[in-house]
């Protein structure tokens, strides 16, 4: 039966059986008896390589009997040789890893594994670690990750950016950091995503509805930030990051100190940026037709700070494990001060040039809390994990006040709230996630249960989104099969239930109604108690088939999202968007059907991949901007009305990469994406923030692994975006654009220490431009001009006393 | 051989997708409405004048390629000049004040159903005793499709 279990995946035929021929399994652990998935296994005699599971085992048949050269190589690791002698029976073998460098992870052997990953899992997915986002650093976790086709992201100013997955985002993404669903105010355009990104040891994107583990929400994509392991036992080390940013002047560092003993680690990081307004390749922008001349080529009040505190500790044995997370992700940065959203602001331009760091109101301010546990436990063929997780993210948006509609002309003494807080969300988030992955021959269940609790309450002088209490919980059960050395199939179900309970809210100031000469003023009554409850039946159906050079990958599946607080209870004006924003105390929870497939070839010199998806939704929610005016409740503002659409989108990326030389490659990525609504008051117009096609070519250049210049790179991109005339109110056709980003780094050995050093230039020729899916888009406001991006990673490791 | 099938079964999902784009119905309007205050009777205009007590009449050419929706005019002060005009042209300002009693008026103004055109004019008294100084007088103008073009003017209340 064991002998069974070891038969997973990765099960390779070398040669003809045959009674002459035996099998050879191992496993491949750390050196606390993890197991390590994804090494890289070759053995003399057998053609082929393979690559380790989740558990570390391997498995190939059909070796002669003698003596066999076994290596096993991965990322991070030092390679391991062994001679191994095959007798008449199943030989098997333990191949202990040993860590080569905690902190600079091979980027070349790394790929081995993010091909494992690739080939075990039928949605389509990427995986980059630290050293990619060291590599294209950007101003924020989301910006960094922006060279990966397929994703985009909303963004304001320099730091701030949200994902946007084949054109989905706000709700329809799903992040997980830590292993638990991380909880912002994801609805609001110009809110970022409060990551710390170089906390960020490996990030995996999950492009296409992955609704069957993660519930609702993850009805677009995924995108799971994953904390830097455990140390090794008897270490004592840490590195420091050192980053500068000539457009807006960003000075950051971020310093982690790390060490471990036997079974208990401590594992902390500091991280503090700090910038000022950012410069665009223009001296005037205009709002509508009023002329902003800026200073010095930079937009007004769009500095910001942020500060990342973070603490992992932990116990780790050979079958369990346990560790804490604590973060603190503070963020506080200026809206551009000559327009509030879409509304043309007069500012004291003095005041505001005087300074290019200081935060003026407009400004936001979020804090993002959470401690996280998360603990493992194997036991035969079984392995549980438990996530329990408590976040709070604490929003603020600053303005002076200026009474819109019907508010009085002058602020009220005696108001609780601060004449300067617009805004404020507080949300407070509870989660447990559980679940058991069994092996049991050839199949691979998992169960799992998940639940999550959430209390948000709002203040403030404006009301968009009532206060709201949330619980979601959900049960599934997925099955990896694996049918001969190619094939494995996918099945998975899962069910949900939700409750969403608002609060009623009341406006502070009284609103003015004047019919047939009698003038009523009263309080407007913004949003209702409301209580909704809904369930959702999902599941997912996938294949993988890989043979040689050949890889396919197919998944059809069903998803949903529970319609947010926004969507059911919304009533009130976006004031700096000329917007009333009605919400729909009725939807049904959005549902969505999606096919992907993924077809790759890969050879020594070249590969090749294509991955196409088709997408329907019967009912999408949608922020529709109607014909109308609303002159009581709305204030004359118009009808912005949430409703429910039929939804097609289909689209791709196509991924070529060519060795040219030994050291020189060339890379190729395209993407596509089509979104039309077929049914509803919009009919034939497409989604909000659908990204235009883009191309990207890139040529790199990277000395062989046995050169001495191995750590060095030169990379040129140039980014090719067509012109977006696909639009839907309220947005605008934005022409296309070509961008050159240089990318270049190399590794120093200074006293046994070494240093890793990045440069890149964003933004080359200085090219001004807009971003169809950025927030400023609407006012016209170019993209960031040329960006030179220094950071320097320095880390160290002291070698404690061997215990062993 | 397999370097080939591959080729066309990638040619083949490119070919699935392309006939998919063929669903597209007709063009899509893409345009906003417009509201014309250039014309010799049209008014406000940027950096008019009007005055208390008094009635003024609202006049405007409203177009758009398709149907005309909704109109909505607005006055409020900017006595702080917190706020911008959409307009290239700068009107002289009085001080920054505080407000006592500041006009305010929102008022819808009915444009009859399927317009392409449409000279809009609406009356508006404009009361003896609110405070006189800098507004802004503000168009709000929509097409069926929901497009929303925005003017504000700035205007004195004498």
């Amino acid at each position: 039966m064991k002998f069974i279990s070891i038969l997973l995946f990765c099960l390779f035929v070398c040669g003809k059986l045959n009674a002459q021929l035996y099998p050879l399994a191992g496993l491949v652990l750390d050196t606390e008896g993890a197991g390590l998935k994804g090494a890289l296994v070759s053995i003399s005699g057998c053609e082929n390589t393979l690559y380790t599971d989740k558990e570390g085992r391997f498995f190939v048949d059909g070796l002669k009997r003698g003596n066999h050269q076994v290596m096993v190589s991965l990322g991070g690791y030092y390679a391991q040789k062994l001679l191994v002698n095959i007798q008449n029976r199943q030989t098997s073998i333990k191949v202990v890893m040993k860590t080569s460098d905690q902190q600079l992870k091979e980027v070349v052997v790394k790929h081995s594994l993010i091909a494992a990953r690739r080939q075990e899992e039928s949605l389509n997915i990427e995986v980059v670690g630290s050293e990619f986002i060291q590599r294209n650093l950007g101003g924020s976790l989301m910006k960094s990750l922006e060279r990966l086709p397929g994703i985009k992201t909303i963004g304001i100013g320099s730091g701030q950016s949200k994902p946007l997955i084949r054109g989905l985002g706000f709700n329809r993404v799903l992040v997980v950091d830590k292993g638990v669903k991380h909880e912002g105010q994801q609805w609001g355009a110009d809110h970022g995503l409060e990551i710390d990104q170089f906390a960020a040891a490996e990030v995996e994107l999950v492009k296409g509805a992955a609704s069957f583990i993660y519930g609702s929400d993850a009805i677009g994509g995924v995108i799971e930030v994953k904390p830097a392991s455990a140390p090794q036992k008897n270490t004592l080390g840490g590195s420091i990051d050192l980053i500068g940013k000539s457009n807006n002047n960003l000075y950051g560092t971020s310093v982690n100190l790390f060490g471990r003993r036997e079974h208990w680690f401590l594992d902390t990081r500091v991280t503090y940026q700090n910038y000022g307004d950012y410069s665009v390749p223009t001296d005037t922008v205009f709002v509508y037709d009023y002329a902003v001349r800026l200073h010095n080529r930079q937009l007004r009040n769009t500095a910001g700070r942020e500060t990342g505190l973070h603490l992992a500790t932990g116990y780790v044995k050979e079958n369990f494990r346990s560790v804490f997370y604590f973060s603190n992700v503070y963020n506080k940065s200026g809206f551009f001060a000559n327009a509030h959203g879409l509304e043309p602001r007069r500012v004291n331009t003095e005041m505001h040039d005087a300074s290019a760091r200081d935060i003026q109101m407009p400004s936001q301010q979020v804090n993002h809390f959470k401690v996280v546990n998360r603990s493992d436990y194997r036991m035969g063929v079984h392995k549980l994990e438990m996530e329990l997780g408590y976040q709070q993210n604490f929003r603020q948006e600053f303005s002076q006040y200026v009474n819109h509609g019907y508010m009085p002309p002058v602020y009220p003494d005696g108001l609780s709230v601060s004449p300067e807080l617009e805004r404020e969300f507080d949300k407070q988030v509870y989660s447990i996630n559980l679940k058991d992955m069994i092996t049991l021959g050839n199949h691979q269940f998992t169960a799992g249960f998940n639940s999550e609790y959430q209390d948000n309450t709002i203040n403030g002088w404006t009301f968009l989104v009532p206060s709201f209490k949330q619980v979601t919980a959900g049960i599934f059960v997925y099955d990896k099969y694996k049918i001969g050395e190619r094939v494995l199939l996918h099945g998975a179900l899962r069910y949900d239930r939700g409750q969403i309970r608002m609060f009623k809210y009341t406006d502070w100031f009284n609103s003015e109604l004047t019919t047939d000469g009698t003038t009523i003023a009263e309080k407007l009554i913004r949003a209702n108690d409301l209580k909704r409850s809904f369930n959702s039946l999902v599941w997912s159906v996938g294949l993988n088939y890989n043979h040689e050079q050949f890889l396919l990958k197919a998944n059809a599946g069903k998803s949903f999202r529970m319609p947010i607080a926004k969507e059911l209870g919304a009533n009130g004006v976006n004031y700096h968007y000329f917007s009333y924003e009605k919400g729909d105390p009725t939807l049904a929870p959005e549902q969505s059907y999606q096919l992907d497939l993924s077809l790759g070839w890969n050879e020594a010199r070249w590969s090749v991949l294509i991955s196409p998806f088709y997408n329907y939704f019967p009912n999408y929610i949608y922020l529709n901007p109607t014909a109308n005016h609303d002159f009581y409740y709305g204030a004359g503002n118009q009808i912005f009305q949430y409703a429910q659409s039929e939804v097609i989108r289909y689209g791709g990326e196509l991924q070529l990469k060519y060795r040219i030389w030994k050291s020189l490659s060339a890379e190729f990525l395209g993407e596509y994406l089509f979104a039309q609504q077929i049914s509803g008051d919009k009919k034939g117009y497409t989604l909000p923030f659908s990204p235009p096609a883009s191309a990207l070519f890139n040529l790199s250049w990277s000395p062989a692994p046995e050169s001495a210049l191995r750590h060095s790179y030169f990379s040129v991109d140039y980014r090719l975006t067509t012109r977006q005339d696909n639009i839907v109110p309220p947005e605008k056709k934005t022409p296309g654009y070509g961008l050159i980003n240089l990318q270049a780094g190399t590794k120093l050995n200074i006293s046994g220490q070494q240093l890793a050093l990045s440069f890149q230039v964003q933004n080359l020729l200085d090219t001004r431009y807009l971003n169809h899916t950025s927030f400023y888009r609407l006012i016209e406001l170019p993209e960031q001009g040329r960006n030179i991006v220094l950071s320097l990673k320095m880390p160290f490791n002291i070698s404690l006393k061997q215990t062993e | 051989m397999k370097k080939l099938s591959l080729l066309s079964i990638c040619l083949l999902s490119l070919l699935v997708l392309s006939n998919c784009s063929k669903n597209t119905a007709g063009p899509i309007d893409t345009a906003y409405p417009e509201i014309n205050t250039s014309s010799n009777d049209a008014f406000p205009k940027q950096c008019s004048v009007v005055k208390r007590g008094e009635k003024f009449v609202f006049k405007a050419l409203l177009s758009d390629n398709a149907q005309l929706g909704s109109l909505n005019l607005d006055i409020h002060h900017n006595f702080d000049h917190h706020t911008h005009s959409t307009e290239l042209e700068e009107c002289d300002l009085s001080p920054v004040k505080q407000p006592m009693k500041p006009f305010l008026l929102i008022q819808n103004v009915v444009i009859p159903t399927g317009q392409k055109s449409y000279r809009a004019s609406a009356e508006i008294q404009v009361p003896a005793d609110i405070d006189p100084g800098d507004y802004h007088f503000m168009i709000r103008l929509t097409d069926k499709e929901g497009w929303q073009t925005i003017k504000g003017l700035s205007i004195k209340i004498q």
